[in-house]
């Protein structure tokens, strides 16, 4: 999900760094205020965290094996504002240093994975445990539906992104500069494959892993 | 996203590899080549540059004259081009190469037909436009990874993340992507240390839902570690004389070379905006 560099054009890429400058103001505003001082080394350690969650290759059905991206975890286990620091941490680090990501679509990319995936499980989460009795299967219900939704959110939006670019970026005769599909082709592409496939492993994983913590580590859920 | 071969092999060989493509790119940012020997400010500015020039070009041609003074840079800064090429080409362009095909026949792209056949009573055309838009995206996509490549390579890595604080960006940003760093280091051979345990006690074979607990538990341990690491790490800052407000060391240096380049970049990019506007 991670868009490269020469996908989207200079309006699109403009309009999410100017977007993203405002939402990194306030992310950054609010995690001061409710992070405390030796909780400083949290944010790097948690950007770490969700860079490698990339890494853990995860079987499905048939012998293959892909992977979970983790936003919408990172944003139950520290709060969506935390969230998005890390992972725009985390994606900043793979588009500079690793070439994974494009540096011109890096606000793109953190509008998707690191505002749209972890506001949208975050809050999902919260609506379905609410009040739910700490025992209750409840949480990890939830995590797992979050997970699904947050990524195929997630998943559209940049779909949408995709499919505008035809009819932003043409030349006179109505020839594609940037990503060559319309709409009523990348959305579907997007969206198949991680309504199908690619929202399952998140949804598992993210499942999973309250499940496990929920069990070994109960103080990470104690004010949910 | 979808691999093949064993989560355990895969997780090992994944690691692996990250270490030693960390290790090459370091190798070669130590090189006594050309852009190696630029102030990091410099050359990330005028790569930024490039790759703006990149995003705004609609000319096939001038695509292709910045991707061959790509190549020339890397050439001159020692970089191994079969390296280079096999670096940059694998994944995101083939994969971009793979999707843009489509976009040549009329079905995607309408227009003036090139080529025409007839298979099994079905018309099958290439058309001109459709053609020259998969080209100019493809094209477009390398020419861009091909240069935020090559500044990865011939940067340390630890200086181009300081280089950020000259676009100001807050110093608690830098220091979190210059922590985050080191961090991705160890939790990557934690992982690796995690999954050759695991392979050397119960081995590679079990059912997918055994293998995702598996992960999910991994997961969720390296998680609580590095919850616990937070407080360590805080202590070690303090006894280092963190006092809540970041510094970060600035020991960047100009040379008349450093100039020189972003004189001739400046005036490369200013003469292809100038020719891009004569020509709309």
């Amino acid at each position: 999900m991670h868009i490269p560099d020469g996908y989207l054009g200079p309006a699109t890429c403009g309009f999410f760094y100017g977007l993203m400058m405002l939402i990194w103001m306030a992310a950054s505003k609010i995690v001061k205020k409710t992070l405390k001082a030796q909780q400083a080394p949290i944010l790097a350690i948690s950007a770490a965290f969700s860079f490698v969650i990339m890494m853990f290759n995860v079987p499905i059905p048939g012998g293959s094996t892909g992977h979970a991206v983790g936003g919408v975890l990172v944003a139950i286990l520290l709060g969506p504002w935390a969230a998005c620091i890390a992972v725009t941490v985390a994606l900043v680090v793979q588009a500079l240093l690793f070439g994974d990501g494009g540096i011109t679509a890096i606000g793109a990319n953190c509008f998707n994975m690191a505002v749209v995936m972890p506001f949208v499980g975050y809050y999902i989460y919260k609506a379905i445990s609410h009040n739910a009795p700490f025992n209750s299967n409840r949480k990890v219900i939830a995590a797992g539906i979050a997970g699904y939704i947050g990524l195929n959110a997630a998943a559209i939006l940049t779909g949408v992104e995709f499919g505008l670019q035809p009819w932003l970026h043409h030349t006179a005769g109505g020839q594609a500069l940037y990503c060559p599909y319309g709409l009523n082709i990348a959305v579907p592409a997007m969206a198949g494959e991680h309504l199908l496939i690619f929202g399952w492993i998140e949804a598992v994983v993210t499942a999973l892993v309250v499940k496990y913590l929920k069990k070994q580590a109960p103080e990470f859920f104690e004010e949910g | 996203m979808l691999k093949n071969h064993n989560f355990i092999e895969r997780s090992i060989m994944g690691a692996l590899s990250f270490f030693k493509e960390s290790i090459f790119a370091e190798e070669c940012a130590s090189q006594k080549g050309f852009l190696q020997s630029l102030d990091p400010r410099i050359k990330a500015i005028t790569f930024i540059l490039f790759i703006l020039q990149i995003l705004f070009t609609k000319d096939i041609i001038v695509l292709l004259c910045i991707y061959a003074a790509c190549l020339l840079l890397a050439k001159l800064s020692k970089i191994d081009l079969g390296f280079f090429l096999k670096r940059t080409w694998v994944f995101i362009p083939l994969f971009s190469l793979f999707i843009a095909v489509p976009a040549i026949f009329s079905i995607f792209t309408p227009g003036a037909a090139l080529i025409t056949w007839r298979v099994g009573g079905i018309t099958i055309i290439i058309t001109r436009q459709g053609l020259e838009a998969a080209t100019l995206f493809v094209m477009r996509v390398i020419t861009s990874v091909s240069f935020a490549v090559l500044l990865s390579i011939t940067t340390k890595h630890f200086a181009l993340l300081k280089v950020l604080r000259l676009f100001k960006i807050p110093q608690i940003f830098v220091m979190t992507l210059g922590m985050c760093y080191r961090y991705v280091y160890l939790f990557i051979e934690v992982i690796e240390n995690t999954y050759l345990a695991i392979k050397s006690r119960v081995g590679i074979r079990m059912s997918p839902q055994r293998g995702r607990h598996i992960v999910a538990s991994n997961i969720a341990g390296l998680w609580q570690r590095s919850y616990q690491l937070n407080k360590d790490v805080y202590k070690a800052m303090l006894s280092r004389g963190y006092s809540g407000e970041p510094l970060i060391l600035d020991d960047f240096k100009t040379t008349l070379i450093d100039w020189l380049w972003l004189f001739a970049v400046l005036v490369v990019n200013a003469t292809l905006l100038y020719l891009r506007y004569r020509t709309a």
